[in-house]
C-alpha cells in the first residue's frame, strides 16, 4: 500500500506525464467557437479555395452503405426536408454535409484529410455540431451542467449516427441501453450483482428510466417526474404525497439517504444491515428545549421506552410503518 | 392474454415468402442482458432493405415483397425449475423467476408499404410470462406524427424473514412488513409534426400498484401483524409545444395528475401481537380490526424551458417549473380487544378513529445555465438552481374509546403540520484546453438552504429550523489520445459546518477517475476508481465514512476467430462507516459501525455455440453475503433463421448471520429463436 505522500507523488507524476505526452499536438488548431456555420465547415487547408457543398448524391456514389444506413435513422429527415426547422438551415439534400461540412475537396481528392470527420474530433466540437439542431430538445435542461458534459463525453459516444451494423441512433431496448451505459460505468453496473437491487439485469428496467443522460437539475442526473419531483416517484408514486406528516429527510436528502438504489447486500436496498441503525444514525440529537438553544442538525433520539435490548425495538419499521410519510400520525405509526 | 400475444407475434413469421437472407445474425437478447457490453448487445432490428432513392427524392422506396415489410426476431420457450432449496420466500424476494412457457423476447419492425397509417413501427417485448415484462412500440409517419408507447409490469415481492421481524436474531416469526404486489407503468407520447417550426405533443402516463401484504397495527403497549391490501394509481396528462426558431428553442408544457390510493388492514381472529406475557396483569390481544385509508389527490404543473445560442461565444439554458400537488385524506379505524392507553393510564376494549384532512405542497424549481467562451481555449460555465417547496397540512381527528370499565371516552384534535424547504445551488466551472488532448477544469460550488421542520414534541415548539451551507471546490481533468484512449478525473472537496442531517456530506473529499483504452478492435480495457471520504468531527457525531470502489474490465474478440469472445468485469468495493448514536434507553453515545468489503465479478466467454460464465458477489463485514449465478448456454443454429437456445443457470445466495434466508436453485430454459 502506498502512503499518502507517495500517492500524491504518483498523481503529480501522472499529470506531468499527460502534459508531456500531449506536447506534440500543442501546435494543432485550437478549438473553434460554437458557430453553426463554422462547425459545419472545417477550415480548408487552402484558404484561397474553400470547399463547396456538393450534395448527398455525390457522397452516396462512394459511401452508399453509409447513406443507406442513414436512411433508416431519423437524420434522413434532413435529406428530405421533412422538418422545416432543418430545411431552414439549408441542409435539404445535403444531409451528409450538414455534419461533415462541404465536401467538394474531399470529392476531388478522396482524401480523408479533406473532410471533417466528427468521429475523430474532440468531444466538445462534436457536441457543437449536434447542438446546432438538437438544442436541448426533449431534455429538461441543457447538457451543459451534466457529468457527461463535464467529462467531455460526446454525443457520438452513445449515439450511432449512421446506424452502422444495425445499431440504432437511439436504442430503446433496455438490455442494449444497460450494455451501453455499463461499458463505461463499470462500478455502477457491478452494484447490480448484489441480491437486492432494481431489476436492470433482468431487463425490466434500464439506466435511463432513472437517469437522464442529457441533463437534470438534480444530482447524478436523476430524472424528474410530475414536473420537478425526483424520478423515483414515477414508479413509487404512493410515496409522493404530499403527506399530512412528512418525513423531512425524504424531501431534504432524497431516497438515497436510506437506500442504495443500484444494489445492496441489505434488504430493501438499505444502506445499513440493521434498520435501527439506518434510523438512529440521524435520530441521535437530544431534544433540547427552546430556551436552551437548538440542534444543529435534524433528528432527535427516540424516547427512552425504546429499549434496544428488546428485539421488538430493534426494527423501527415494525411500529413506524409509514416511514416515507404519514397521512394520520406524526410518528408514522399509521 | 400472454398466449394470444405470443401467437399474434409469431403468425407473421410463417405468413411470409420463403426465407431469404436478411441482415446479420443477431445475438440473443438474453445474451445482451447477461453481457453488459455494447459490442455484444443484440443488434436491434436488422438492416432494412436498401432504398434506391436519391438525394433528390424523398426516403426509401415503397417495399414490395413480404420480407420488406416485416423484419425482426422472436424468442419463446419454456423454463423448468427442478429444485428450489432453502428459503423460498427469499428466492421470490431476490429472483422470483417462475416455471412455465415464456416469450423471452420479440423485437420486430413493420414497414407500411403504402405509408398510409405509418412508415415504420418498431416493437419490442421482453420477458412475457416472467415477473418483469416490458413492451414498447415506436410508430412513425414521416412529416405527420411519432407515437411511442412504453409499458412495464414489475412484480414487487418482498418477504424476508430477517426484515421487520421482532425476533430478528432468531428468525422465528414472520417478516411484519412485506408485500406481494405489482407495479405497472404506461407511458404514451404523441409528437405531431406540423411541418412548421412548432411541434405540439401530448402525453399520458399511468402508474399503478396493487397487492397484498403484512403490516402492523400499533397500540401503546403492543403491535399486531395484520393482513393488508393496498392499491394506488396515478395518471399524468401533459401537453406542450416545442418551438425552434433560429437557434432558439422553447418548450412550454402544462401537465396535471390525478392520484388515488386505497389501503386497508384487517384482522378478524384473536391476535396476541408481539408482546408476550401480561401487562399490569392483563394480556393484550387484538380481536378485530378494520382500518381503511382513502386518499385522493391531484396536481398540476407548468414547465418552461429555453435554450439559445444568442452569440457565438455564449449559450444559455433556463427552465422554470411550478407544481402544486394536493391530497385529501379520509381515514377510519375500528378495533376491539384489550389495549392500554398510556395517556390516561387505562385499559380500553374498543377504539374508533375517524380522520379527514388535506395537504398542499406548492413546489417551484428554476435553473439557469450560461456558457461563455471568451477565449478559444477557455470556457466558463455558470449554473444556478433553486428548489423551493412548502407543505402545509391540517386534519381533524376524532377518537372514540370504550374503556374496560364501560365508560366511553371521546376526543377531537386538530392536527397541523408544515415543512418548508428552500435549497439553492450555484456553480462556476472554468475549462481550459491546455493542449488539444488535455483539458483541465476548476470550479466552485456553493450550496445553501434553509428548512423548517416539525420540532420534537418535548421542545414545546411547533417547528425547528435547519440550515445548509456548503462550499465545494471542484477540479477535473480530461485527457484523450484520439478515439482510443481517454482518462477522466474529477475531484471535489468541502469543509462545511452546517448541514441538514448528521450523516450529510460535511467535510468531504470525493474523487472519480475513469479510463478507457480501445487498444485494437479486438481488445478493450476500462478501469474505474471512485473514493468518498466524509467526516463530521462534532463531539457528539464523530462521523467517519469512507467508500472506495475499484473496477476493471477487459473485452476481447479475436480477429481471426469471429466465433469467440470474452468479457470480464471485476469490481472491489469497500465501505467503512463509523458514527456515534445515542442508545435511547440510556442516552449513552455508542458507535454505529458498518463495514462492507465486496467483490463483484461478471464474466462471460463464448466459443462457437457455447457461452458460459456468470456473475458473482461476495461480501464480508456487517452482513456477509454470497450471491452467484453461473450459467451455460448452448445456441445451435437449426436453419438459416432458426436457433435453438438452451440455458442452465444456478442461483445461490447465502448469508452468514441469517442462514435461514439461504437458497439455491437450478433453472433450465429451452427456447427457439426465429428471425428474418
Amino acid at each position: 500500500m502506498l502512503n499518502k505522500s507517495s500517492r500524491w507523488a504518483w498523481v503529480v507524476a501522472a499529470g506531468i506525464g499527460m502534459l508531456v505526452s500531449s506536447i506534440p499536438i500543442l501546435g494543432q488548431q485550437p478549438a473553434q467557437p460554437p458557430d453553426a456555420a463554422k462547425a459545419a465547415s472545417p477550415t480548408p487547408p487552402e484558404p484561397a479555395k474553400p470547399a463547396d457543398y456538393v450534395g448527398s448524391d455525390t457522397c452516396k456514389a462512394c459511401h452508399e452503405e453509409i447513406f443507406n444506413n442513414l436512411q433508416k435513422t431519423p437524420h434522413f429527415d434532413i435529406e428530405t426536408g421533412a422538418r422545416p426547422s432543418l430545411t431552414g438551415k439549408g441542409w435539404k439534400q445535403r444531409s451528409c454535409e450538414s455534419c461533415h461540412g462541404p465536401g467538394s475537396k474531399h470529392a476531388d481528392s478522396a482524401s480523408p484529410d479533406d473532410i471533417k470527420n466528427p468521429a475523430k474530433e474532440k468531444p466538445g466540437e462534436v457536441d457543437r455540431t449536434c447542438l446546432n439542431c438538437h438544442l436541448n430538445q426533449n431534455t429538461p435542461v441543457g447538457r451543459l451542467a451534466t457529468g457527461h458534459a463535464k467529462d467531455e463525453v460526446g454525443c457520438t459516444t452513445c449515439h450511432s449516427i449512421h446506424g452502422e451494423g444495425g445499431a440504432k441512433l437511439v436504442t430503446h431496448n433496455k438490455g442494449e441501453i444497460n450494455a451501453k451505459c455499463s461499458s463505461c460505468h463499470i462500478s455502477e453496473w457491478a452494484a447490480f450483482n448484489r441480491p437486492y437491487k432494481h431489476r436492470l439485469p433482468e431487463g425490466g428496467m434500464s439506466c435511463v428510466d432513472c437517469h437522464n443522460p442529457h441533463a437534470s437539475f438534480r444530482f447524478d442526473t436523476v430524472r424528474t417526474s410530475f414536473g420537478n419531483e425526483p424520478g423515483c416517484l414515477q414508479c413509487h408514486s404512493d410515496k409522493r404525497g404530499p403527506f399530512v406528516y412528512e418525513h423531512p429527510v425524504v424531501r431534504m436528502e432524497g431516497c438515497t439517504a436510506c437506500h442504495e438504489p443500484h444494489g445492496s447486500a441489505n434488504p430493501r436496498m438499505l444502506i445499513r444491515h440493521e434498520v435501527r441503525l439506518v434510523c438512529l444514525e440521524c435520530h441521535a440529537n437530544l431534544p433540547i428545549p427552546a430556551s436552551l438553544g437548538k440542534n444543529t442538525t435534524v433528528g432527535v433520539v427516540p424516547p427512552a421506552f425504546h429499549n434496544l435490548n428488546s428485539p421488538r425495538y430493534q426494527n423501527c419499521t415494525i411500529c413506524h410503518v409509514k416511514t416515507h410519510g404519514s397521512y394520520v400520525d406524526r410518528n408514522f405509526l399509521r | 392474454m400472454k398466449t394470444l400475444a405470443c401467437f399474434l407475434i409469431v403468425i407473421p413469421l410463417w405468413a411470409q415468402d420463403p426465407v431469404v437472407p436478411a441482415g446479420p445474425p443477431q445475438a440473443p437478447a438474453a445474451a445482451a442482458q447477461a453481457q453488459p457490453n455494447p459490442a455484444q448487445a443484440a443488434p436491434a432490428a436488422s438492416a432494412q432493405p436498401a432504398a434506391s432513392s436519391s438525394a433528390q427524392t424523398p426516403p426509401p422506396a415503397p417495399a414490395k415483397t413480404g420480407e420488406d415489410w416485416f423484419q425482426g426476431s422472436v424468442q419463446f420457450g419454456y423454463r423448468w425449475i427442478p429444485n428450489n432449496d432453502g428459503s423460498f420466500a427469499t428466492y421470490r424476494s431476490v429472483v422470483n423467476l417462475g416455471e412455465g412457457p415464456k416469450l423471452f423476447d420479440a423485437d420486430f419492425t413493420l414497414l407500411d408499404p403504402s405509408k398510409r397509417f405509418f412508415n415504420r413501427a418498431d416493437f419490442h417485448l421482453s420477458s412475457w410470462g416472467d415477473p418483469y415484462n416490458t413492451a414498447r412500440a415506436d410508430i412513425t409517419k414521416d412529416s405527420a406524427y411519432r407515437l411511442t408507447i412504453d409499458y412495464r409490469n414489475i412484480a414487487y415481492f418482498n418477504f424476508l424473514p430477517s426484515y421487520a421481524d421482532p425476533t430478528i436474531n432468531q428468525g422465528l416469526l414472520l417478516d411484519q412488513n412485506s408485500f406481494d404486489s405489482r407495479i405497472r407503468t404506461l407511458d404514451v407520447l404523441l409528437d405531431i409534426n406540423t411541418k412548421k417550426w412548432i411541434t405540439p405533443y401530448i402525453g399520458f402516463s399511468h402508474n399503478a400498484q396493487d397487492g397484498r401484504g403484512i403490516t402492523d397495527f400499533h397500540t401503546d403497549e403492543n403491535e399486531y401483524p395484520v393482513a393488508s391490501i393496498a392499491s394506488d394509481q396515478t395518471n399524468t396528462y401533459r401537453a406542450g409545444v416545442r418551438m425552434d426558431v433560429r437557434g432558439y428553442h422553447l418548450t412550454l408544457e402544462q401537465g396535471g395528475t390525478t392520484f388515488k390510493e386505497d389501503q386497508g388492514a384487517s384482522d378478524s381472529q384473536v391476535n396476541p401481537g408481539n408482546f408476550v406475557g401480561t401487562f399490569l396483569g392483563s394480556a393484550l390481544p387484538l380481536k378485530s380490526l378494520s382500518e381503511l385509508y382513502r386518499v385522493r389527490g391531484h396536481s398540476y404543473y407548468t414547465k418552461g424551458l429555453l435554450a439559445a445560442n444568442p452569440f457565438k461565444w455564449m449559450s444559455v439554458t433556463g427552465q422554470f417549473i411550478y407544481a402544486k400537488p394536493h391530497t385529501d385524506i379520509n381515514y377510519t379505524q375500528a378495533s376491539s380487544g384489550t389495549f392500554y392507553l398510556q395517556q390516561i393510564l387505562q385499559f380500553y376494549s374498543m377504539g374508533q378513529d375517524v380522520l379527514t384532512g388535506d395537504a398542499n405542497m406548492p413546489h417551484v424549481t428554476g435553473s439557469v445555465t450560461v456558457e461563455l467562451q471568451p477565449l478559444r481555449r477557455l470556457r466558463i460555465v455558470e449554473y444556478w438552481m433553486t428548489d423551493r417547496l412548502h407543505n402545509a397540512a391540517n386534519a381533524l381527528l376524532a377518537e372514540n374509546l370504550l374503556l374496560t370499565s364501560g365508560t366511553p371516552l371521546s376526543d377531537q384534535q386538530l392536527l397541523t403540520d408544515r415543512l418548508v424547504l428552500n435549497e439553492n445551488r450555484e456553480e462556476v466551472d472554468a475549462y481550459y484546453e491546455l493542449t488539444s488532448a488535455l483539458t483541465v477544469r476548476g470550479g466552485y460550488r456553493y450550496e445553501w438552504g434553509d428548512a423548517d421542520v416539525r420540532a420534537p414534541a418535548l421542545t414545546g415548539q411547533k417547528l425547528e429550523p435547519a440550515n445548509l451551507r456548503r462550499s465545494v471546490g471542484i477540479a477535473g481533468v480530461n485527457y484523450r489520445i484520439g478515439q482510443k484512449f481517454r482518462v477522466t478525473g474529477n475531484a471535489e472537496g468541502s469543509n462545511s459546518d452546517q448541514t441538514f442531517f448528521r450523516t450529510s456530506l460535511q467535510q468531504y473529499e470525493k474523487a472519480h477517475i475513469r479510463a478507457r483504452y480501445d487498444w485494437s478492435p479486438q481488445w478493450r480495457f476500462a478501469a474505474d476508481f471512485s473514493l468518498l471520504n466524509n467526516s463530521n468531527p462534532s463531539p457528539n457525531v464523530k462521523l467517519d465514512y469512507t467508500s472506495k470502489v475499484e473496477s476493471a474490465s477487459v473485452y476481447f474478440t479475436p480477429k481471426a476467430v469471429k466465433w469467440a469472445n470474452l468479457l470480464v468485469d471485476y469490481s472491489r468495493s469497500a465501505i467503512h462507516s463509523n458514527i456515534l448514536y445515542l442508545v435511547p434507553q440510556t442516552l449513552t453515545a455508542t458507535p454505529s459501525i458498518y463495514r462492507e468489503n465486496g467483490h463483484s465479478l461478471n464474466a462471460l466467454a463464448s466459443v462457437k455455440w457455447l457461452t458460459f460464465g456468470g456473475t458473482l458477489f461476495i461480501s464480508s463485514g456487517s452482513r456477509p453475503t454470497t450471491y452467484y449465478q453461473p450459467l451455460a448456454r448452448l445456441t445451435v443454429p437449426l436453419y438459416k433463421h432458426v436457433q435453438w437456445i438452451s440455458e442452465w443457470r444456478w442461483y445461490s445466495m447465502s448469508e452468514v448471520f441469517y442462514v435461514y434466508e439461504n437458497f439455491q436453485t437450478n433453472q433450465f430454459t429451452t427456447s427457439l429463436r426465429l428471425s428474418r
